[in-house]
């Protein structure tokens, strides 16, 4: 026997075998008389290792977004069981106090959701990629050879023919050609001169004649505000943050001197994001200069106090942020019968179930918050004394913490707030309220001179028309009948009308929540601003039981003052990254732009200067090559082609080795666009990398910071870089691109001399280091005694060196060591439960300035119609961008919406066995009872979906099937008539689902993994660039409502089913 | 039995028996060094973390489990309450059962079953957890030919997988079908495998052969002419039983994010569950038939 | 190959057909042993929610096959048929192999065989499946007995069953335990209402008697080694007893069937109807009601000649397992809690539905058993050509 198995522990199992073993034979041993019975008999515990401390990890879950905090169980080695970290809110609420020594805290379990608990089969989902695979076909046919990394490094670096040996005799620019500008102090000069192009204070001529030596370095010399050849580097990342934003940021703009990184934000939910910074945005003094910045991009409703909650077009149990931390709270207070719930949403969602189902017609959201506007603002049921507070003086008087523009006067004419100065009552720098009829200057931030304005005035000061914030959503929201309004929201008037009261019937202890459902259209940002605005007019925010902007978290990135690593900082060497972004986003107004002075409007394609991760945008700019064409995609953690309305479209563009010379990817499996690349390198799971520190959604009251750490030994190739074993990751990626090409930020003093970012952990454990360090001087972390010390070392003796080197994770971190233990041990910083609340109040509250008005998108043009845009939300129906109204034949005859079930998570877990696909193999077509019995359809019959311009499948690649659009209709009455909704997670031609070959070798994919449908494809395009979804024009949000379909029968239900008996509770019968 | 008197027994059993077969029986119920000593007492954890108003059930839960475990085991009545208002329908309870114990395919303890009602848009959604019921009087137990199930002590029904023959007679009389059979079956095994290469189709299958932990043995399934319990065997829901002899609440109850399932010694009148079932909301699931389940719904 | 063809085959070419089917067979129930023994169950097509299938229907059938020929061969003694006496020992054989294959079946079925003794080892008694183990053993043990004293050839056993009263007598409550008993490990079941019936064990014994006579009187009137009109007139007794007892089987079955269906509603309502006009309908109007109970009355019916009491007499041997099939299955096939088919899945082996068809692996497995009793028969035959009579002993009893 080995040595191992001598001091394993003995078993029932094992005394039974050795009974047998005796009697000489199976015979006896089967009586289980000499069997060790204790644990079945229940008079002595058994063996259960998942309850010692030595066998816990604690990390962060990214099964989705709400990236939960997690408690990860070690068995022989191997990660087998996740359950929630106890030390956490959002898993166990009230937390257990930080100080448990971990020994003690391992007793109690803390709740997940069922993806989460699956996490073990993501990690260990057969289909992970081990090494790079370079293709050895045509893109997208999955044939593939395993290629060494140094191989692959070097291949990426420089380029060249790189597929001659499959007859590809293109010469292909590596990263060596176009990071084309390497000198940081050259990178910085262009930068400015460029930024004096953009303000209009250099001209194009004078540019070129100043830089003349340094035009080859730039996209387009007639440009020049395009920026350097460098930003023909893109990174598209999808799931990237907040992950691995902050090294992915630092590689790309830092290193590379790219301005292209992305993340996926668009397909997310982008408006929701927008319209909350601009309604949160402060006029703010930075060197000498005010400006609008932007705020917070979340607030959510004190779920635990409040005592009426909207869940708009979001739920509480499904998706949001997310079911883990929201479920226990909601149901708890809706039990408590202090909590009740409205759920305004066209399906009957889990969430609907618990309360007052308002099923909302997908293309009325807008109308139904402006009919709820209206109806607050006619009948006075706002929170008038909150609203006419004009700045912080006066809020602080009227016993609030945070005040509005309601008051301020907007000059009708220009769609700006009218000056202090223009009126004669002021500064340039400070606006206008009348107060009783008399312009006052308004200075917000002021604490001691109040302004308590006039709220719903109109009239002229100085000859200028104006009209306060309050009044311009009223005119707004007056744009059409309140009938009108509930016509096409498709609900009575009277239930809205109830609604509205109920909202408005509790004082400050009500909230709307809202997500995705009500914004993915192309007018989402002013639907999301609308709902924001609710909020507002009743003056919830930061009360117990209103509106939070959530505990916060530690300072990661060392951005406070006593901080040790301010990592953005450390970057000596960093390349100044400028020019306009491949999606136009985050670029400034196009009017300023060279390509305005060339082309006017309509614009190419549209601008985005309100937003960024305009994802959907970024492969469709690419192949149009406006406004330049690029020469590496690195496509890290998406799949768009997936993803994405219309994305599908994308398919096509990506197997142009023309416009896309270079394409490779970082991914955990062969996935859906992945499959397209040149080369696919590994990446670690979320349970076996690092992440940068984490904060959590507003439903955590008090301060919370978590992280990912290593919890499982890695599944890809464990490689050397210069020296170093670490197994083979994005990290791992850019640390030796970076060093291969001699640039900075990574390799030897990449943070300064002596300070070498060489490992993932030299990076992500500084990070970790500053959270123990706190946001102050006397806020650190506690240390880690000895015997926390050790226990660090044994939970981790089954990582191997290239992953847990203690010697290397404290030389990371230095004197903070002990600090940063304490934190590894608890998988972050979570302040007690009781942080919540202050005297009535958020104790971490927003307390800060509220728009009514947002003047910086009415300032603001459409770049394709020239129109300006609305600082209040305006009523607008489905439109392309160059305003065509979106029209539909009438046998397109369903509104096609999309939902996320609890057990999906996004694209990634359809390789979860026991979750995902127990839980439901396939996903369904859900249709009305009445549509289907009108369309002589039934329960179980196969329908394909198709839309104008889409026949219901779509081609993939050579030699495979096409995608279909089909699925299983699923008859219910939980749905709005005339509307088809589809979840979001299956449908899959890759991930597994399909055969692939690598190294000659054909791997038989599991058909299983690809069952459902993706309704994506079935999406509108819009009509001006007619290769891409509908989208925002503010927010570049892409619009997943607002398409129609219409159902074709592929295939009728197999047969009868079995009688539809079995016994049902009392009081449950179904009709 | 301590660990050196085992080791003992196992060492004769060796020798006696031929080495060869039992280091494969061995081998295969391997977990870490040192797990099976037995916990001297209960977690100090509960005693840090003093009672009060608005603290999470599960933190009250496990207080009052640690206070149960000190009696002796047939002073002890478990009893689980399922909130039926409360439960979201999330399925964490499934899941994480499923990976507690390590399920196979095919073998579910606790499904939880989602209903819908009414006609639109006057439509309810009801969703009903079902783990088995432990009922005082199991009609599953009767049937079996070969006595591999009862009733102990603390009234938790067990299967003892070593006598189990697998003719599934029980899984035909549980009248809520919370009995499945174990076919031998592995969530990978449909999936592509070989050695790992491009891809970790290895590596991305070995956890399926860890060892489970119910009825505090350790449990290697495998497949062949011998099957290796519980491959062959009925099973069904434990109530964690395993668990509880750690202070922990079964892992349904400790995963619940809707909070909606609680669990105790019905025999301890302070308990949450003793509280709960007095209830007049409180019903049982086929009540008629007499099996008189431990598990009680709030409707 | 249509039939013309095998008309005109040969007498030594039907021989080697059948030898070949047989064969082919064997090979068959082969290949699924292997996958049986190492691979278990995973390709069957029953689940964790329909845990019994077409293995448990055919132990049913067959051992309802052996309590039928006993109880003819115990009926020919009791009531002392002199006209029969010639097959008592044929009925006897017919039960043991019969029994065997019901047992084989069922061994197969247990997730561990290799434990299948506990149930004389630690047996519970209040377990109807435990009971029937032992009235199996017993009946087995009695079984051999008589076969041994039967068959043993030499002067002792030239004449057999008048040596034995006893033993017969004893066996026909075993017999009668047994086949009313395998009724009763179903009809027990509260949980299953199709099953939870008190007539099943009477129900399942007039099948047994049914089809065991209608299996004895097929085996007399197709192998008989004499043609002469002793047994033509064995054969057409026989053929008024089956006929008889097909006739009792079915007012039986009208009443199971009526009674729980009879005003239209409920559960039982549903699975009647589900048996009668679900997706599997031609299993109980074609297979059982047409092939098994119409085809058979309408050719007994007459005064047939043995030719078509042959056919009859097989015609309802054979399609009585659809009346098996159509006890045992439905009673599962309908989930104990509403949504419970919906609730979890089994995306890798379909365990947890509750829509079953039996796999191609369940019916290798029983045509490697079925061809297995047909080695039995052939063995034992050829070991014991004393399962018939001599021509002459037949014609003797005759006269
Ligand atoms: N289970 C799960 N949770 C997740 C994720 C996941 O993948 N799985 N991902 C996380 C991420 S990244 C995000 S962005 C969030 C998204 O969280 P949510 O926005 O809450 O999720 P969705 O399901 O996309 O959309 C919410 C609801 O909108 C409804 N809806 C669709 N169209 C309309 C409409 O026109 N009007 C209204 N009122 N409702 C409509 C849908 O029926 C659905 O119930 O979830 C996060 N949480
Ligand atoms: N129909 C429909 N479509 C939707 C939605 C919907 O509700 N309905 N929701 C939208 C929303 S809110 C979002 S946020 C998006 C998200 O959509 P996706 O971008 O599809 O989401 P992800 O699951 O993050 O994963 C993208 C891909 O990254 C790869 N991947 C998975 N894990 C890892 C990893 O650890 N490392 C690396 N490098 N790669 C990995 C896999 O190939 C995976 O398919 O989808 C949007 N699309
Ligand atoms: S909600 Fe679930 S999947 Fe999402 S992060 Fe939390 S535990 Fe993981
Ligand atoms: S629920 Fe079923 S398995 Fe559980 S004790 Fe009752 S009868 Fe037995
Ligand atoms: S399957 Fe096992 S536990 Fe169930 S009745 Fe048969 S032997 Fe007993
Ligand atoms: S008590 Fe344990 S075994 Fe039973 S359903 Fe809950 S988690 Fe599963
Ligand atoms: S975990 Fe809790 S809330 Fe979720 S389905 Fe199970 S019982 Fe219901
Ligand atoms: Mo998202």
């Amino acid at each position: 026997m080995s040595e191992e198995s001598k001091t394993q522990g003995m078993s029932r199992r094992a005394a039974l075998g050795a009974c047998a073993a005796l009697a000489g034979g199976a015979a006896l041993g089967v009586l289980g008389g000499c069997a060790n019975r204790k644990g079945l008999d229940g008079t002595a515990p058994g063996p259960y290792p998942m309850a010692e401390a030595e066998n816990i990890i604690h990390t962060s879950c990214l099964q989705c977004n709400t990236q939960c905090t997690l408690k990860v169980k070690v068995q022989d080695g191997l990660v087998v069981k996740i359950d929630g970290n106890p030390y956490s809110p959002m898993t166990v609420h009230p937390n257990l106090p930080y100080d448990t020594p971990p020994a003690e805290a391992v007793a109690v379990d803390g709740a997940i959701c069922p993806k989460g608990q699956a996490g073990v089969q993501t990690l260990y989902d057969p289909y992970r990629v081990r090494k790079v695979l370079k293709r050895t076909g045509p893109r997208g046919a999955n044939r593939w050879k395993s290629i060494p990394f140094d191989q692959a490094i070097k291949e990426i670096c420089d380029g060249g023919k790189l597929f001659a040996d499959i007859g590809e005799d293109r010469e292909i620019a590596g990263f060596n050609s176009v990071v084309a500008l390497r000198d940081a102090a050259l990178a910085k000069q262009l930068a400015a001169d460029v930024g004096a192009i953009r303000k209009g204070e250099m001209t194009v001529d004078e540019f070129k004649a100043k830089n003349a030596a340094h035009l080859g370095k730039l996209l387009d010399s007639d440009h020049p505000d395009l920026g350097p050849k460098n930003n023909q580097f893109v990174l598209q990342g999808g799931r990237i943050s907040p992950d691995r934003d902050v090294i992915t940021k630092r590689f790309t703009f830092g290193t590379l001197g790219s301005v292209n990184w992305f993340g996926h934000t668009t397909i997310c939910e982008q408006a929701h994001h927008v319209a909350f910074m601009y309604s949160l945005a402060q006029w703010q003094e930075k060197d000498d200069k005010f400006s609008w910045a932007k705020g917070p991009n979340h607030m959510k409703p004190d779920y635990t106090q409040s005592e009426f909650v909207i869940f708009w077009g979001t739920g509480f149990n499904e998706a949001n942020f997310g079911p883990t931390p929201m479920s226990p709270r909601v149901s708890q207070a809706i039990t408590d019968g202090k909590l009740k719930i409205a759920v305004i949403d066209p399906r009957l969602s889990k969430s609907a179930a618990k309360g007052w189902w308002l099923p909302v017609h997908p293309g009325g959201n807008l109308a139904l918050a402006l009919a709820m506007i209206q109806w607050i603002i006619a009948g006075k049921r706002y929170d008038e004394a909150f609203l006419r507070n004009a700045n912080k003086a006066a809020a602080k008087a009227g016993g609030e913490k945070s005040w509005s523009n309601a008051t301020w006067l907007v000059n009708t004419a220009t769609g700006k707030f009218l000056r202090a100065a223009d009126a004669g009552v002021g500064t340039a720098n400070q606006f206008v309220a009348l107060v009783n009829g008399v312009p006052v200057a308004v200075d917000p931030s002021d604490e001691k001179k109040s302004v308590v304005g006039d709220l719903d005035v109109a009239g002229s000061v100085k000859g200028v028309e104006v009209a306060s914030s309050f009044r311009m959503l009223k005119d707004a929201a007056a744009a059409k009948s309140f009938e009108e309004y509930a016509r096409i929201a498709g609900l009575e008037p009277g239930e809205i009308e109830k609604l509205a009261r109920e909202f408005t019937a509790h004082g400050k202890k009500a909230a709307i929540d809202f997500y995705r459902g009500p914004i993915k259209t192309t007018y989402g940002y002013y639907s999301a601003q609308a709902i924001i605005l609710l909020n507002f007019l009743i003056g919830n925010v930061d009360h117990v039981g209103g509106f939070m902007k959530g505990g916060g978290a530690w300072d990661g990135s060392g951005g406070k003052p006593d901080q040790p690593f301010p990592v953005g900082k450390m970057h000596p060497g960093a390349l100044a990254h400028f020019g306009v972004k491949l999606t136009r986003e985050a670029s400034g107004p196009y009017e300023t732009s060279t390509l305005f002075k060339r082309d006017g409007y309509p614009a190419k394609r549209p601008w985005f200067p309100f937003t960024d991760d305009v994802y959907q945008e970024i492969i469709p700019a690419a192949n149009a090559g406006y406004p330049y064409p690029i020469k590496i995609l690195w496509l890290h953690y998406g799949t768009p082609a997936l993803a994405a309305p219309a994305g599908h479209l994308q398919i096509k563009m990506l197997k142009d080795t023309a416009k896309f010379p270079l394409f490779i990817a970082t991914d955990v499996v062969i996935g859906e666009t992945s499959m397209y690349a040149d080369y696919i390198f590994p990446d670690l799971s979320y349970l076996e990398r690092w992440s940068n520190p984490l904060g959590t959604s507003p439903v955590v009251l008090s301060q919370i910071s978590k992280f990912r750490q290593p919890a499982a030994a890695p599944v890809p190739e464990v490689v050397t870089v210069d020296g170093e074993e670490m197994p083979i990751s994005i990290e791992s990626v850019m640390i030796s691109v970076a060093k291969r090409l001699g640039l900075s930020g990574f390799g030897k003093d990449a943070f300064g001399p002596g300070q070498g970012l060489n490992r993932p952990e030299d990076f992500h454990l500084k990070m970790v280091a500053n959270l123990a360090a706190g946001n102050k001087a006397g806020d650190e972390a506690p240390e880690a005694d000895d015997a926390e010390l050790e226990l660090l070392r044994k939970a981790r003796r089954h990582l191997p060196k290239a992953v847990f080197d203690e010697q290397k994770w404290q030389a990371a971190v230095g004197p903070l060591w002990r600090r940063v233990v304490y934190l590894l041990n608890r998988g972050g910083r979570f302040e007690k439960a009781s942080g919540a609340y202050d005297e009535g109040f958020a104790k971490h509250a927003y307390g800060n300035q509220l728009n009514i008005y947002v003047e910086p998108v009415a300032g603001g043009k459409h770049s394709v119609q020239g129109k300006r845009l609305s600082g209040v939300p305006v009523y607008e129906e489905m439109e392309s961008f160059d305003g065509k109204p979106v029209a539909f034949p009438a046998e397109y005859e369903f509104e096609m919406i999309t939902y996320k079930d609890i057990h999906g998570g996004q694209s990634r877990t359809s390789g979860n066995y026991a979750g995902h696909l127990a839980i439901m193999p396939e996903n369904f077509v859900f249709l009305n009872e009445l549509d289907a019995s009108r369309l002589k359809l039934t329960d179980g019959d196969v329908v394909r979906l198709e839309s104008p311009g889409f026949g219901g499948s779509f081609e993939i690649g050579s030699g495979q099937a096409p995608a279909r659009v089909e699925g299983k209709l699923r008859v219910t009455q939980g749905l709005r008539p005339g509307v088809v909704s589809v979840s979001w997670h299956y449908g899959h031609w890759a991930y597994g689902a399909r055969d692939v070959e690598i190294d000659g070798q054909r791997i038989p994919g599991e058909p299983v993994r690809g069952k459902g449908l993706v309704t994506n494809a079935a999406s509108a395009v819009d009509g001006y660039l007619k290769d891409v979804c509908l989208t925002d024009p503010i927010a570049g949000d892409s619009a997943f409502t607002g398409s129609r379909v219409k159902l074709v029968k592929v295939a009728s239900s197999k047969g009868p089913r079995a009688p539809l008996a079995g016994w049902v509770p009392a009081g449950w019968a179904s009709r | 039995m301590n660990d050196m008197q085992r080791r003992d027994i196992l060492k004769a059993g060796a020798v006696l028996g031929g080495a060869v077969a039992l280091g494969k029986l061995a081998a295969g119920s391997a977990v870490l060094a040192g797990e099976t000593e037995a916990k001297a007492g209960a977690p100090a954890v509960l005693e840090r973390v003093k009672p009060a108003p608005g603290e999470d059930v599960h933190i009250r839960m496990q207080r009052e489990l640690v206070r149960a475990m000190k009696k002796p085991l047939a002073e002890r009545r478990w009893g689980m309450v399922i909130d039926t208002r409360k439960c979201v329908g999330c399925h964490s309870c499934t899941v994480g059962c499923v990976m507690e114990n390590k399920l196979p395919p095919g073998v579910v303890y606790r499904p939880v079953i989602d209903m819908e009602s009414g006609a639109y848009p006057n439509v309810g959604r009801k969703f009903l957890p079902r783990p088995c019921m432990q009922c005082e009087n199991p009609p599953c137990v009767p049937v079996c030919p070969v006595k591999a199930t009862w009733k102990r002590a603390d009234g938790i029904i067990v299967i003892d997988y070593d006598a189990c023959i697998g003719c599934r007679y029980c899984i035909t009389a549980c009248p809520y079908q919370a009995r499945t059979y174990d076919f031998g079956q592995n969530f990978s095994q449909n999936a592509a495998s070989g050695k790992d290469g491009g891809l970790a189709l290895d590596t991305g299958r070995k956890y399926e052969k860890e060892p489970s932990f119910e009825y505090g043995s350790t449990w290697t399934r495998g497949e062949g002419l011998l099957p290796k319990s519980p491959v062959g065997n009925a099973r069904k829901c434990t109530f964690c039983a395993h668990r509880l002899e750690h202070y922990q609440l079964p892992m349904c109850v400790s995963t619940c994010i809707g909070r909606s399932t609680f669990f105790g010694d019905m025999n301890d009148p302070k308990s949450l569950v003793a509280g709960l079932v007095a209830r007049n909301n409180a019903v049982l699931l086929k009540g008629e038939l007499g099996t008189a389940p431990k598990v009680f719904y709030l409707v | 190959m249509n039939a013309s063809f095998l008309e005109n085959l040969r007498h030594g070419d039907r021989a080697r057909l059948l030898k070949g089917l047989w064969l082919l067979a064997l090979a068959v129930g082969a290949l699924g042993l292997f996958q049986r023994l190492f691979y278990g169950d995973q390709a069957a097509g029953f689940g964790s929610y329909v845990p019994w299938g077409l293995w448990v229907a055919a132990y049913t059938y067959f051992s309802g096959l052996a309590a039928g020929a006993f109880l003819l061969a115990a009926g020919i003694r009791v009531f002392n048929i002199r006209a029969l006496e010639p097959i008592a020992k044929l009925c006897l054989f017919a039960s043991f192999i019969t029994l065997a294959l019901g047992l084989i079946t069922i061994g197969l079925d247990l997730g561990h065989m290799e434990r299948a003794l506990l149930v004389l080892l630690r047996p519970q008694f209040h377990s109807m499946m435990a009971w029937m183990v032992w009235l199996y053993t017993a009946y087995l043990i009695l079984l051999v007995l008589l076969l041994r004293r039967s068959l043993r050839p030499g002067p002792a056993g030239s004449d057999d069953a008048g040596k034995t009263p006893g033993l017969m007598l004893a066996g026909i409550p075993l017999v009668i335990g047994f086949a009313g008993g395998v009724g009763a490990l179903f009809g027990t079941v509260a949980a299953r209402e199709y099953w939870h019936s008190s007539l099943f064990p009477v129900f399942f014994l007039a099948g047994a008697l049914t089809s065991g006579a209608a299996l004895v009187t097929a085996l007399t009137a197709w192998l008989w080694p004499g043609r002469d009109e002793a047994w033509k007139e064995m054969v057409q007794l026989l053929g008024r007893i089956v006929l008889g007892l097909v006739l009792l089987e079915c007012v039986l079955e009208f009443a199971e069937f009526t009674i729980p269906a009879w005003y239209g509603v409920g559960s039982g309502f549903e699975l009647v109807w589900y048996v009668l006009f679900g997706p599997y309908w031609y299993v109980f109007w074609i297979f059982h009601l047409g092939l098994g109970v119409a085809v058979p009355l309408y050719l007994l019916a007459r005064r047939p000649e043995p030719k078509d009491v042959g056919l009859a007499a097989a015609l309802v041997t054979v399609m009585f397992f659809a009346v098996r099939l159509n006890l045992v299955i439905p009673g599962l096939i309908v989930p104990e809690l509403r949504g419970l088919e919906q609730a979890y899945t089994d995306p890798v082996g379909g365990k947890l539905s509750f829509a079953y068809l039996p796999s191609l692996f369940e019916w290798q497995i029983l045509i490697g058993v079925v061809a297995v009793g047909v080695a039995l028969w052939l063995a034992g035959t050829k070991r014991f050509p004393n399962v018939f009579p001599s021509p002459s002993q037949s014609s003797e009893v005759k006269s």
